[in-house]
């Protein structure tokens, strides 16, 4: 199929991209506008369960954004509600990408524009690294944190693109066909313009919501401001939904309107195995598990998705198996006072950080 | 007090990364020893020092050490923070005087790679995370500092991607490509501290670590480094320092254990 967009040949070569065509929605200005002209314009009860809100909003094919900053405020429990659900050939893109790598493995996520994949010092992602080779994935496009926000703030201002000093000089630009150097017309100095970014659908994790889609993002928004006015489909999932009152008579933090989400889901625990500021921490253990042990080889990382994200029904199921593992409530408790104690909500001295190296149970 | 154990290379490395840090800057830090050699510095020499992070955490309220540079102690009792494109702008604009880098590969002209190793873009031996942050703060910090720990392998003579951009091909090279600050004001590894020629822009030496020779140093790098008339002899840290390093700012033992728990 013909592309609809002028994009770097050299880059399309070097990535090795025959059909530039499955680049042509994220920078869709076009189809992006079309289609927020038909969204419902009424404040209106969007609440529906998780289920409902992945079946209706996220399609085969769709471009999806992660969310937060890999395991800060990331909708994770909608993740993988996407992946049970077998959606297929998703491309993830995100500023970070961590958690493209799993709907990797799962088979549901086949391009990815990629930012970074890892989890700092958790380690390096051994099972991106095996995907990547083997085609099981596909880089579509590679980008700076920097550049691929730049990309987001260009489509909530509505601007086809942004020139920015990042990405110059290196092989970034020899492997993103979508930005392109150019000599600054007022200086003559090389810029690199980055075009507005559009994902097809995007999840939000806000800590207050109310049932039309009014969001409240506490601690940083990292991308996710930009990334919700930039998408097509706008899914909130959130801690609590509150009434609209209370986002009236406190509108601090209110960083998402109305009229831009399709759908609000209420979702206690959403972003375990991550964290949520003012509610809970991540568990470094499961991370532990899931970077250094599991994405060793496929036969443990099978295992490992098929106990945490398969056989779990909700986000209950797995706290309650998180729980099961880490001593029970406590654990559960623990998470909430360390992420209160480490933002200096509550009293921090007698809360206990102290953290073993995990020693795998199960291989 | 007693006499302290001597310090050993992470903690040495810590030290060294503090050096480089001035009072007053805005430093832009992310996971690691950078964070250690930070927290360091504001622990010591340099109180006045604005923290800023990646996530968008700017100035936060002193506690524990972040574990990622998302983490809750990136943003405890902040007076504000910043979103992602916003943060890298305040380094676009002038508002990050020092930031650090990590990288699987160096070379010569402190350019950076954390794509892949071994190979190129679609056969490697391993892929790695991709730039992250990393192009962005050596394209617009005001100077940054690599770190890393170095042997020929880590300090080839080419690098198998080049994600984020040092000196480029040496000279002006930066300069012409349109990129914003100084380039890398130095390279911190076990080694010791070297920093990069004025005029060619290659990577030379200016000081060793207790113990190391010019030898050693050689032999851990890929390419021929300068080598300066004087060479600096760095000292190891004084125990009020590794005292501070070992009980306020790692007490955990996270980042300073050697060997390291993990990996």
């Amino acid at each position: 199929m013909a592309a609809k967009f002028f994009y770097n040949e050299e880059a399309l070569e070097n990535l090795k991209i025959a059909d530039p065509s499955i680049l042509d929605s994220l920078i869709d200005h076009e189809t992006h506008r079309e289609n927020n002209l038909k969204k419902s314009r009424l404040k209106e009860d969007k609440r529906m369960s998780l289920h409902d809100a992945v079946a209706k909003y996220v399609d085969d094919g769709d471009v999806v954004a992660d969310s937060g900053f890999s395991y800060v405020r990331t909708p994770l429990q909608a993740h993988f509600e996407i992946w049970r659900q077998g959606k297929k050939n998703l491309s993830y893109v995100g500023s970070p990408n961590t958690n493209q790598s799993f709907g990797i493995f799962m088979g549901n996520v086949t391009g990815s524009h990629n930012s970074y994949c890892g989890a700092e010092m958790r380690g390096t992602d051994r099972h991106f690294s095996r995907a990547v080779k083997s085609g099981k994935t596909k880089i579509l496009s590679e980008w700076s944190h920097g550049s691929m926000a730049l990309g987001f703030k260009a489509a909530q201002y509505g601007e086809p693109y942004v020139a920015s000093h990042q990405l110059l000089g290196t092989d970034m630009v020899r492997y993103n066909p979508y930005v392109k150097e150019v000599k600054d017309p007022w200086t003559g100095k090389p810029v690199i313009l980055i075009p507005a970014l559009h994902p097809d659908v995007c999840i939000i994790h806000c800590q207050q919501a109310d049932m039309y889609g009014n969001g409240k993002i506490l601690g940083p928004a990292v991308n996710d401001i930009a990334v919700a006015f930039a998408s097509r489909k706008v899914i909130i999932t959130c801690e609590e939904v509150v009434p609209e009152l209370s986002i009236r008579f406190d509108n601090s933090n209110t960083v998402i309107p109305f009229m831009i989400v399709d759908a609000v889901v209420e979702l206690p625990f959403g972003c375990l195995p991550g964290s949520c500021p003012g509610y809970y921490y991540w568990s470094r253990e499961w991370w532990e598990w899931c970077m250094r042990i599991a994405t060793k080889d496929d036969v443990c990382l099978e295992d490992f998705m098929k106990n945490w994200v398969y056989s779990c029904k909700n986000q209950y199921d797995f706290v309650d198996r998180l729980a099961k593992d880490m001593g029970g409530m406590a654990y559960i408790d623990s998470l909430r006072r360390m992420q209160r104690a480490e933002e200096y909500l509550i009293e921090d001295t007698g809360v206990d950080f102290t953290y073993e190296t995990v020693i795998p149970k199960w291989e | 007090m007693n006499t302290p154990a001597p310090a050993n290379p992470f903690e040495q490395l810590a030290y060294n990364i503090a050096l480089q840090i001035q009072d007053g800057m805005i430093v832009y830090v992310g996971t690691g020893l950078p964070m250690v050699g930070a927290m360091l510095a504001k622990k010591t020499h340099a109180p006045h020092i604005t923290l800023v992070y990646e996530s968008g955490g700017q100035d936060p309220w002193e506690g524990p050490m972040p574990w990622s540079v998302g983490g809750a102690a990136t943003f405890r009792r902040a007076p504000m923070s910043m979103e992602m494109a916003l943060s890298f702008a305040m380094a676009a604009n002038g508002y990050v005087d020092i930031s650090f880098q990590g990288a699987a590969q160096i070379d010569m002209y402190g350019n950076l790679n954390t794509h892949l190793i071994g190979g190129d873009f679609h056969n490697f031996k391993a892929r790695l995370t991709g730039s992250g942050g990393g192009n962005d703060l050596s394209s617009l910090s005001e100077t940054f500092v690599l770190v890393g720990l170095q042997d020929p392998s880590k300090f080839p003579a080419k690098l198998d991607f080049m994600t984020s951009p040092g000196f480029l091909t040496g000279g002006n090279s930066r300069m012409e490509a349109g990129l914003l600050g100084k380039g890398p004001q130095s390279v911190v590894t076990q080694i010791g501290v070297m920093d990069f020629e004025p005029e060619s822009k290659r990577m030379r030496i200016k000081g060793l670590n207790p113990y190391c020779t010019t030898e050693i140093a050689q032999v851990c790098t890929g390419f021929e480094l300068l080598v300066p008339e004087k060479v600096e002899e760095i000292p190891a840290p004084p125990a009020d320092i590794l005292e501070v390093l070992r009980t306020e700012v790692d007490p955990h033992k996270i980042f300073i254990e050697f060997p390291p728990r993990v990996k």
